[in-house]
């Protein structure tokens, strides 16, 4: 009998591998956090097609595979929107880096560079996180470098948005005046706003631009570089700009003003100091709510209360994480988050559609009709770290959770000899 | 019978205040602020926990835990109502005062990286007593921590443990009776900043030379100070005095047992290492700081009675912490049938004030890695051993009776994320009230953005 459960199982596995695509599933008696609504409702979800296909409050849905979330909270995957997954494996081991580049500037882009069998897909993945953006380093300009979307599958036939994202920085240097920074920021927007409607088509049209602009020449920018400040005001790619002083803020808010940037402000520390301004101007924020650090002079206002009072004027948040590897951490901080005041809604929609709207990324980020199922199935409550997801889905694949297994290593067959552990 | 009592005392104290050490703690308790608890949950930090008990402080010390404690006028009476208390949480291993808050380069003073082994230097005296990090870290329950110096050189200098209240010398934090310890330092970084020097260590067998080099001039150093120790007075007049080597008299400390050796080290083989030169020199391991591989060798630190401090779940950062797994605070706790020593600390400004979840983290790997183990046993990994490695557990660490105040209200069960400090007790006085419009701060953090407020304030 025991046997016969298992081959039952293991059949199911090849089904989910194989035949993912064929099958269906459904999640009865779940306790749905959609990230959209403030509330959540006991519902069933089905699975069909890698998406989510049918949502039903009431009526029992039919499908290939039943799961009894027997009331568990389900949520969206949650989306970190500021990772080096898949292009960091060893912080310290600079051969493992493919975070920056020594030729490109504005336009480097580190998507080719994603490996999606890094330790840390499975480990983060384990953790509630279906989907990433990957930043590379700040670049020597203080707008540039782009950053991609991968969903965190583990597939060498990789899934990814590529170059989304611009980045960019203002604040304390220690070399040059901040005043200086966003001149240049000022300069490079302008050359960006004069590419408007210019044909681009060849990288020869492209090195006259160049010869033709003092800055982009002194800059000493290469025809990739500038398809991206192309991209940046004709597509209106997120400008995602590292800030933390509130003076700092306003300044962004008048060059967003000025050249209708799609502007995401990210660590703003001293936000609440001009919430009011950034609310005014729909800037979404990416701050990471457990940092309350003055850690320089750019930061003095920083403050555990800082999503809560966000929240309350209004403005849409992102969470990120103060150190690398452990993305997942975003929880933590939305748990801390709403300790200190913020609505546990809004913490989840932090954690996922607020990221998906920002990011222009479609169909994933909300439990909806339509969208990709990227899904959770909680233990408990997805905002207590110590709680972990049960299972998570990917694009409707009930995904493996198992990560580096070193542990087992350790507290089973203890005693063996090491080389006969498996 | 009480004169002969008193005499002794007067002698004592006399004798005490004569051979009064320069850098000895001049601490004072703030008003103690005598308190009877009602009805709260309680995790003691000895890995028991009691629910609906009374716990009366007194003149800084526990007085009692059980059932309906009588009342008595003097005590303010706190109904906790299911509300939960532990001891002061400790941290083992943190960097504040040394590398404060804002990371300014005039105040980065916690690596003296000018020599791979610098003994003679003490944190305390590196110190900032005004980082807005200690106040931040009251707020998190935090009522002691241990400061040690970097990992930048094999032998860094002396920790120190203090005491959480904002004070304007650092003699006044310094937790009294509370022993010194050695920060010795294994692996990348001794080798990376030498190394890249072009000096000595280089590689880890440098490391491992190095270390030895300088207890073999402790022995020598201890040897002389002993056979003059050992001399009568009049021998001792008409002798030298071995001349004094500040570098060397805190390594003679450690070989005499007075200093704790708080060892930096990731990888097993390294930890089991510094074990055998621990053995080759007689000198004790009280702690390996955070331990990443520690769960591969969780026997052996429980035999030689060695502690490994520990993050839930940093990792990744440097090859030596590529082997991280969640479940080692547990396998290290549950160790030769849980005679293991497991100590969650931060090394960071932020953990320090969340070290009750991290704590919550690693229970959670440890009971889906199989393990049974309470929540009130988790308690003790921020409480009573972190108490154990920086030699203050006579004094607290623990709710009991006797002991030391330092007593944590939360809002919750402090294993929650949700989980806040609403009144934190340091010896028996309130240190932080969350009812309190007073805000816990340094001097830094008034008036800094608007002249009138607090840096925090709203």
């Amino acid at each position: 009998m025991k046997n016969y459960k298992f081959l039952v199982i293991f059949m199911a596995s090849l089904f989910s591998f194989n035949d993912i695509y064929g099958s269906s599933i459904v999640i009865k008696n779940a306790n749905i956090f959609d990230g959209i609504g403030e509330e959540s409702y006991e519902g069933h979800i089905l699975i069909k097609d890698g998406m989510i296909n049918r949502i039903s409050k009431s009526t029992s849905l039919q499908g290939d595979i039943i799961i009894d979330a027997k009331g568990k909270i389900v949520t969206p995957g949650f989306i970190s929107p500021d990772t080096e997954i898949g292009i960091v494996e060893i912080g310290a081991l600079s051969v493992t880096r493919d975070d920056q580049s020594s030729i490109y500037d504005i336009g480097f882009s580190i998507h080719d560079a994603f490996n999606p069998n890094s330790t840390l897909i499975p480990w983060n993945r384990s953790n509630g996180i279906t989907s990433a953006l990957t930043l590379p380093r700040n670049t020597s300009s203080p707008i540039g470098g782009l950053g991609s979307f991968f969903l965190l599958d583990s597939k060498l036939d990789i899934s990814s948005e590529a170059d989304i994202v611009m980045i960019g920085r203002i604040g304390e240097s220690g070399s040059s005046s901040r005043s200086e920074t966003l001149s240049l920021i000022d300069d490079i927007l302008s050359f960006a706003s004069s590419l408007n409607k210019k044909d681009i088509s060849s990288n020869k049209i492209i090195d006259e631009i160049i010869d033709d602009s003092a800055i982009a020449s002194y800059m000493e920018l290469m025809p990739r570089d500038v398809v991206a400040l192309y991209r940046l005001m004709n597509e209106s790619l997120p400008l995602i700009m590292k800030v933390h002083r509130a003076s700092d803020i306003l300044k962004l808010l008048e060059l967003k003003k000025k050249y209708g940037l799609n502007l995401i402000l990210m660590g703003a520390q001293e936000a609440s100091l001009v919430s009011e301004e950034i609310s005014a101007s729909k800037t979404p924020l990416i701050i990471n709510p457990i940092d309350n650090i003055p850690n320089s002079f750019d930061e003095l206002a920083s403050n555990i209360n800082l999503a809560a009072r966000l929240e309350s004027a209004g403005i849409t948040m992102m969470f990120n994480v103060a150190r690398d590897h452990n993305y997942h951490l975003i929880r933590q901080g939305a748990g801390v988050a709403v300790a200190n005041g913020m609505s546990y809604s809004e913490a989840i929609k932090a954690l996922s559609s607020n990221v998906a709207d920002s990011l222009n990324i479609s169909k994933r980020g909300s439990i909806k009709v339509g969208n990709y199922a990227d899904l959770i199935i909680w233990e408990a409550d997805p905002l207590e770290p110590s709680s972990m997801p049960e299972k998570v889905f990917i694009n409707g694949e009930d995904m493996n959770l198992t990560t580096r297994w070193l542990r087992d290593r350790y507290i089973k067959d203890l005693d063996k000899p090491n080389t006969y552990r498996n | 019978m009480k004169k002969i009592y008193l005499i002794v005392f007067l002698i004592v104290a006399n004798l005490s205040l004569f051979s009064k050490e320069p850098y000895e703690s001049s601490y004072e308790p703030l008003p103690y602020t005598n308190t009877i608890f009602r009805n709260a949950n309680i995790y003691d930090g000895e890995g028991n926990e009691f629910n609906d008990i009374d716990l009366i402080i007194r003149d800084g010390k526990i007085i009692a835990i059980g059932q309906d404690l009588p009342y008595s006028s003097d005590l303010i009476e706190i109904n906790a109502n299911g509300r939960w208390i532990t001891p002061g949480i400790i941290d083992i291993h943190s960097h504040m005062g040394v590398y404060p808050a804002p990371g300014v380069r005039t105040s980065s003073d916690g690596n003296e990286a000018t020599s791979p082994v610098t003994a003679e230097v003490w944190a305390e005296h590196s110190i900032w007593v005004q980082d807005p990090q200690f106040a931040l870290a009251l707020k998190g329950g935090i009522t002691s921590f241990h400061v040690l110096p970097g990992s930048a050189n094999l032998i860094g200098g002396r920790g120190v443990t203090a005491k959480n209240v904002q004070r304007n010398t650092i003699n006044s934090m310094k937790f009294p009776d509370a022993p010194h310890s050695l920060k010795m330092a294994c692996g990348e970084n001794p080798k990376r900043v030498y190394g890249s020097k072009g000096q000595m260590p280089s590689t880890r067998m440098g490391n491992v030379a190095g270390y030895r080099k300088s207890w073999i001039r402790a022995e020598a150093y201890l040897s002389k100070l002993e056979e003059y120790e050992a001399k009568s007075d009049e021998a001792k007049e008409m002798g030298y005095r071995p001349s004094r080597d500040l570098e060397l008299d805190t390594l003679a400390g450690v070989l005499r047992g007075d200093i704790l050796v708080q060892n930096h080290c990731y990888r097993a083989e390294e930890m089991a290492m510094m074990i055998d030169i621990a053995k080759e020199f007689n000198y004790k391991i009280t702690a390996f700081h955070h331990a990443v591989e520690a769960y591969k060798i969780a026997d052996l630190l429980a035999e030689n009675n060695i502690c490994a401090a520990m993050w839930a779940d940093w990792w990744g950062f440097k090859h030596e912490a590529y082997d991280m797994v969640q479940a080692n605070v547990a396998i290290v706790d549950q160790a030769r049938n849980g005679t293991g020593c497991a100590i969650v600390h931060s090394d960071d400004a932020i953990g320090i004030q969340h070290l009750n979840v991290e704590a919550s983290k690693a229970l959670s790997a440890g009971l889906k890695a199989g393990f049974d183990i309470s929540n009130a046993r988790a308690i003790s990994w921020i409480t009573s051993n972190p108490a154990k490695a920086a030699g203050i557990y006579d004094q607290t660490g623990s709710l009991k009776v006797g002991k030391n105040a330092d007593v944590v209200l939360w809002s919750k069960n402090p294993l929650s994320v949700y989980a806040l400090a609403e009144k934190v007790y340091i010896d028996g006085a309130l240190a932080y009230d969350r009812d309190s419009s007073y805000e816990p701060a340094s001097d830094f953090d008034v008036g800094i953005i608007n002249p009138t407020k607090n840096r925090i304030q709203e």
